[in-house]
């Protein structure tokens, strides 16, 4: 099975344009999703933070 | 006293000092010597065939298939995975975060006895081992190889953590000026290092760029050495995250108790960088994906093969890492490191085993003999590492 085949590179341009967009977008979510801290710090960090009655 | 007697006693000194550090220590009963010493004992026997019969003595290698699961896991797999060093270096050196100064020394040990012990079993994989030494002497450069480049760089980058690692010997031998010397070459020999890594991560992968013919579709591309280099990166991290985790089990006395709240907080980053990267490795599988039209090959055994490495071993603990990170919770990371560990494994031998030939009736399957070798290499690299770090000051702060 020795053969070679030549991939037309304008064929999926469209696709390929619309999903570097869609990875830009992710990724800014994606390192914003990890830099806030999560669910259980923010409850760790407001009870730290209430006075005691 | 003149400066040879002075050479002379400590000379005499330091070489009685390795001498008494060679004797063993600790209990001898361990399961881990259980297992480890017949495996040895069994891979020597293997070996001593391999190199007076041939490597068809003990291989199911053929003309059809010259690469098995020596080069394939050893080499391919082992090098990806000694990524971590030079990620953690640049991290440390370059881009002067403390944060990950603690493990910067048991993370280059890694990286040096991986490559020692892994690119070293390539001799076991060559037809005629003692030519080994042609690209390094020049009786045979062969420099329009991607091997020509793999080679000189595994030789230099040996040396060049050798030279990062060097500190901790000289600290060990009680040898204060040699230490102060070999510290100053660090920052040198780790850009050095970085550069030389980046650029054989990429080489393994460009070494399959000859195979275009023989590689399944859905793993060949021409952008494999740019894959097999981002995806070092966090197959590195990984591999960090899941030997830091055994080490902080099996060296506790060896670790401060600070030591170990702080190492919850390097885990975190390393798992966010994996994250990240894992990320981007698949978003590049995903453009080439739609680039080369592979949904045309998607729907038989070889595309859900794909599926199952792509989605299950990148995708899922991608966003384990991510959820993790997020909610603190070191359990879930240390699971996605263990998948991230497996997709690498996949995704190598998939590349250089797996969907090799694919098309071909008599595929290749290693025997037994070839994997006592592995377990022996792996078990021998443990040995080591722990002789080591039982004996100098590995886990100290630098």
């Amino acid at each position: 099975m020795e053969f070679y085949t030549y991939v037309n590179i304008f064929e999926t341009k469209g696709l390929e344009y619309l999903l570097l967009l869609s990875f830009l977008a992710l990724f800014i979510l994606l390192v914003r999703y990890l830099s806030v801290p999560g669910t259980k710090d923010r409850v760790a960090g407001e009870k730290s933070s209430t006075p005691p009655h | 006293m003149n400066n040879t007697a002075v050479f002379t006693s400590e000379f005499n000194r330091v070489f009685k000092f390795f001498l008494q550090e060679l004797k063993p220590r600790g209990k001898w009963l361990t399961p881990f010597n259980v297992i480890s010493i017949p495996i040895i004992i069994a891979g020597l026997i293997i070996l001593y065939f391999r190199f007076v019969y041939g490597l068809g003595s003990v291989t199911n290698l053929s003309q059809d298939f010259p690469w098995g699961l020596w080069i394939g896991f050893d080499v391919v797999t082992g090098v990806a995975f000694a990524g971590g060093s030079y990620v953690v270096t640049f991290v440390v050196y370059v881009m002067r975060n403390e944060k990950y100064h603690s493990i910067v020394r048991v993370t280059v040990l890694n990286g040096l006895l991986a490559y020692v012990f892994y690119a070293g079993a390539l001799v076991l994989d060559l037809g005629r081992p003692w030519h080994i030494v042609n690209p390094i002497i020049g009786n045979s450069f062969g420099y329009n190889s991607v091997l020509f480049l793999v080679s000189w760089h595994f030789l230099l980058y040996m040396i060049a953590m050798f030279v990062e690692f060097s500190p901790v010997i000289a600290e060990w031998a009680q040898l204060e000026k040699v230490r102060k010397f070999l510290s100053a070459l660090t920052l040198g020999a780790v850009i050095f290092g970085i550069t030389l890594s980046i650029l054989h991560q990429s080489g393994l992968g460009a070494l399959f760029l000859m195979a275009k013919p023989k590689i399944h579709p859905l793993w060949y591309s021409e952008f494999i050495p740019v894959l097999f280099f981002v995806s070092s990166i966090y197959a590195g991290l990984s591999m960090i995250i899941f030997e830091g985790t055994i080490s902080h089990k099996v060296f506790k006395h060896l670790i401060g108790e600070g030591s170990h709240h702080h190492y919850d907080e390097i885990v975190l980053g390393l798992a966010k960088g994996a994250a990240i990267t894992m990320f981007v490795y698949y978003f590049f599988q995903a453009l080439l994906f739609i680039h080369e039209k592979r949904w045309e090959l998607i729907n038989d055994f070889w595309g859900y093969w794909y599926l199952v490495e792509v989605i299950g071993f990148v995708l899922i603990p991608c966003f384990m890492f991510a959820y993790a990170v997020r909610n603190r919770n070191l359990g879930l990371i240390k699971v996605a490191s263990v998948m991230a560990i497996l997709g690498i494994i996949l995704n190598r031998l998939n590349v250089s085993v797996i969907a090799f030939r694919w098309y071909a009736v008599d595929h290749y399957y290693p025997s037994w003999e070839e994997i006592v070798v592995t377990l022996m290499v792996i078990s021998v690299e443990i040995w080591v590492l722990r002789w080591i770090v039982t004996r100098m000051p590995v886990f100290r702060n630098p």
